[in-house]
């Protein structure tokens, strides 16, 4: 079964770096949002599972498009992924409904293990 | 001469990337210290003509009055200055933050201005380092102005550079009237070094 997924990101590096951290042999669709509005509408558009989130971002950040999701009530799981570590941002995006919270660099077993976490690959995956 | 520098769009994602990723780190510290929240905004990486580099400066501050204070950094063939350009109006409120009682002399706000300096630009210089593997040596923070205008400090940073590039982080505190600019300009030569260090985080796989 094949997982689609978004990664939203306004750094292209970073996007990179978040697909190559997921897990080698998980089967995923993913596709790119440049940030928040992007992503809202990709979400909006078909039928995404799961979404990687930057905060700091132009046009709409990432606690506004977790604003966003929550109020529509918008069927996505969402993990964080942010360079801000401070304890308050981790707080904050839990209380708007992320499930997760992965710091940047991006570390690869850091998303096994969160992904595995919540039932969403299996313990075969690397 | 060699040709002068220039990013790429690449190259400037990545540096801007990096830089995210040093100043959360930075941001981190501060919070701690302070115990408050500090909002991080998008840094601004750009290459500039050292003849913009007084309206880059002018553009960053309305403020009559700051306080600045530079700290150069040197390692592996990358060289810079981190300066902390300080609005005065922050003052009281760091001060209330960081438990000083009444009001401050001049000495105690540079206190508390090298206090914050060394926190930000420690941490920041530190987390590019480290993303980069560079082992980055600093040198003591020295104070360029106190209760100056901009102009005075543009007229002292006659740079000995034609370009730079400058990195611009403007940090604020929630719920505080603190406000401070933190920019680090490298060297023509250490852009040059930077950009194949980074070359290989921008290679597709």
């Amino acid at each position: 079964m094949t997982t689609k997924l978004i990664i939203c990101d306004d750094s292209n590096m970073a996007r990179k770096q978040m697909s190559r951290a997921l897990p080698d042999n998980w089967q995923t669709e993913v596709s790119f949002a440049k940030n928040g509005e992007e992503a809202i509408e990709l979400v909006k558009s078909g039928q995404f599972e799961l979404m990687f989130l930057d905060l700091t971002m132009p046009v709409m950040d990432g606690y506004q498009t977790l604003e966003v999701i929550h109020k529509n009530d918008l069927p996505i799981m969402v993990i964080v992924v942010s360079g801000d570590i401070q304890p308050e941002a981790r707080e904050r995006v839990k209380k708007m409904g992320a499930i997760d919270f992965i710091k940047k660099p991006v570390d690869k077993e850091k998303v096994a293990t969160v992904l595995r976490d919540y039932g969403l690959i299996g313990g075969e995956h690397a | 001469m060699p040709d002068p520098i220039e990013l790429t769009e690449d190259e400037r994602d990545c540096i801007q990337e990096i830089t995210n990723v040093a100043m959360g780190q930075a941001a981190d510290r501060l919070a701690r210290l302070l115990n408050v929240y500090v909002v991080l905004p998008i840094p601004n990486v750009n290459v500039i003509e050292v003849n913009e580099f007084a309206m880059t400066l002018k553009s960053l501050e309305q403020a009559d009055s700051v306080s600045a204070v530079c700290q150069g950094f040197v390692g592996s063939g990358v060289s810079g200055e981190a300066l902390l350009i300080f609005n005065d109006a922050s003052f009281s409120d760091i001060s209330t933050l960081l438990d000083y009682p009444g009001n401050q002399t001049a000495h105690e706000e540079l206190e508390m201005l090298m206090d914050v300096a060394n926190v930000l630009n420690g941490a920041c210089i530190q987390g590019i380092g480290g993303q980069l593997d560079i082992d980055f040596s600093q040198s003591h923070p020295v104070v360029l102005g106190q209760h100056c205008n901009i102009s005075d400090l543009i007229n002292q940073q006659q740079t000995r550079w034609r370009r730079t590039m400058a990195i611009e982080i403007n940090y604020t505190i929630e719920g505080h009237q603190i406000n401070c600019d933190l920019l680090l300009l490298f060297t023509e030569d250490s852009v040059r070094h930077l950009q194949r260090l980074i070359s290989f985080l921008l290679e597709d796989d």
